[in-house]
């Protein structure tokens, strides 16, 4: 555990930036390579090593912030919905309405939709939790989070080495 | 890296550049609603989806901004690219750093209101991080390959 420090921090950086409100609104697809990118550098500084990094090695710290980043993001998001009894599901729920309404579709599947919708929004403003709304959540974080940590890592990685490599040929 | 590698890379591209215009495609098979909402929470986890700086033809938008729609198909015109021609060189890095200096600008100016924001320099800007990204990307799973065979 200890060995996958740095992709805690940043993973659990990654994932509170995804969830709290206004933060999230400057959330971009750049926040988990970042993370991942600069768990490498953290790593680095820890262990005292700025060798070349084995790209496996850049690639398992990817996933490990992504992963912690899906695990504190899902955990915060689920939280913060069950106190509140709100979040961005019913939030948009108007506009959802608009835009199915807006789409050329038959009157039977805007209906179907809009009753599983509706469905989800009546649990989370009753309970604040929503099987569906759960599954999602941790299913599309685990995905999502892990591949784009994973990519982090493999071009953080390229750039580290790509700058040592310039370093050693300046010499 | 072997052709098929690249294959997969690029419908992997592929299908994520397609969930992000699934409100167009619903207009090619209506059962494409179903998956919006899911995906619809898939991406903002990766965008702030805010709705004027989403781009919309015929009353259907998609689903990242401008500049992330830029990024990715960035991402999938390189993956198409290499498909047909694989790189040999190596790219040096101040190369991405060249492709991220538009955008840092962009944000930074719209941010500081210099200019109005603009869907087609979000867009463009994306497009160029997200062209030059690709071949990083590609040298690292590249790489990756040869580290793991060996």
């Amino acid at each position: 555990m200890k060995k996958y420090l740095a992709a805690l921090i940043c993973g659990f950086g990654a994932g509170v930036l995804q969830i709290v409100p206004f933060v999230k609104s400057f959330s971009c697809c750049m926040i988990l390579p970042l993370a991942a990118f600069i768990s490498l550098l953290l790593d680095q500084r820890a262990t005292r090593n700025f060798g070349k990094i084995p790209m496996k090695k850049a690639l398992l710290f990817g996933l490990f912030t992504g992963l912690f980043a899906a695990l504190f993001g899902s955990v915060f998001e689920l939280l913060i919905t069950f106190i509140t009894k709100n979040n961005d599901v019913i939030a948009s729920f108007t506009d959802l309405q608009r835009i199915v309404q807006n789409l050329p579709l038959s009157e039977e599947i805007k209906k179907e939709v809009m009753n599983i919708f509706q469905s989800v929004r009546e649990d989370i403003l009753k309970n604040g939790f929503s099987i569906l709304y759960t599954f999602s959540v941790i299913l599309n974080n685990l995905i999502v989070n892990s591949i784009f940590g994973s990519v982090g890592g493999l071009v953080g990685a390229q750039i580290i080495n790509s700058r040592l490599s310039n370093q050693s040929n300046g010499k | 890296m072997k052709r098929g590698y690249s294959l997969i890379l690029f419908f992997l591209l592929l299908f994520w550049c397609l969930g992000i215009f699934v409100e167009w495609l619903t207009k090619i098979d209506e059962h494409f609603v179903f998956v919006l909402p899911y995906l619809q929470i898939t991406y903002s986890l990766v965008c702030h989806q805010e709705k004027n700086k989403l781009l919309f033809f015929d009353g259907a938008g998609t689903l990242t901004c401008a500049r992330c729609t830029g990024i990715y198909l960035g991402l999938l015109f390189s993956s198409l690219l290499v498909l047909v021609k694989l790189p040999k060189n190596k790219f040096h890095i101040n190369i991405l750093l060249f492709a991220a200096l538009p955008i840092i600008v962009d944000v930074l100016f719209t941010t500081l209101n210099i200019y109005i924001y603009s869907k087609l320099l979000a867009f463009s800007t994306g497009l160029l991080l997200g062209s030059i990204g690709f071949f990083y990307l590609y040298a690292g799973l590249n790489n990756l390959i040869l580290e793991l065979k060996r």
